[in-house]
């Protein structure tokens, strides 16, 4: 499932995968982070991750899944 | 919304595309990327046989996006493809001839990039469909202390942002 992000009447940055909705409200910058695993492989699977970055700190969502960190994750 | 990615394998001198987001890439002694035994990777009685390059690189086949940045590429950190057996990998980014590799002289061992120290390919923004960032070249050789057969596969993975 890859994450839509787009803006709602008052400028937030709106993202969702269809269950999960995060709001980003003012500043700050949300991304989608995704990954292709297992490329050249019968196994590949696409990943996508949710961020969400302000002041540095970046809320990664996959799924009921989420991590706050400071740190620069990759799927 | 989402750009359709694809990671081709490129051959021959014009660089023939073929998409092996989910088909294997099998390293061997001739530029191809036929899944078959033909040109198989020999262990040598001395030194290393140093495989083909294999040139890859992403491809946005489709969809809609505004922008891809900050590509990369790692693998999982083990290597899983026997003694005997390392992979390389580096950034280029003008495509040339895969040629048979003669030296490790500017790559590294692929396994050293990982989810927390990816080789970059590219840091864009790229927009628009057609192939994004740096070509992947990797290579794989064979040593003395190998063992016959088909190696296990091993995890890829291609990542970046976008918006």
């Amino acid at each position: 499932m890859v994450h839509e992000i787009t803006r709602d009447g008052h400028g937030h940055q709106i993202g969702t995968d269809g269950n999960i909705t995060v709001s980003l409200l003012g500043e700050g910058r949300m991304f989608k982070r995704r990954a292709i695993k297992g490329a050249g492989t019968e196994a590949a699977e696409e990943v996508c991750w949710l961020v969400t970055e302000l002041d540095g700190v970046r809320v990664y969502q996959q799924g009921n899944h989420i991590v706050v960190t400071k740190e620069d994750l990759n799927p | 919304m989402a750009a359709t990615v694809q990671i081709v394998e490129k051959n021959g001198a014009g660089g023939t595309q073929t998409d092996k987001t989910s088909g294997q890439i099998r390293f061997k002694n001739a530029d191809n990327a036929t899944v078959d035994t033909n040109n198989p990777m020999v262990k040598p009685g001395a030194g290393v046989d140093y495989s083909f390059e294999k040139w890859l690189r992403m491809n946005v086949s489709g969809g809609t996006y505004t922008e891809i940045t900050n590509v990369k590429a790692y693998m999982d950190g083990g290597n899983g493809l026997g003694t005997g057996v390392t992979l390389y990998a580096k950034a280029v980014a003008t495509f040339a001839t895969p040629a048979e590799a003669t030296g490790t002289a500017g790559y590294a061992d692929a396994f050293t990039y990982t989810s927390g120290a990816p080789l970059t390919l590219g840091a864009g923004p790229y927009t628009s469909t057609g192939e994004k960032a740096d070509h992947l070249v990797m290579m794989l050789t064979v040593g003395t202390t190998a063992t016959g057969g088909i190696t296990p596969t091993e995890t890829l993975t291609i990542a970046w942002d976008e918006i």
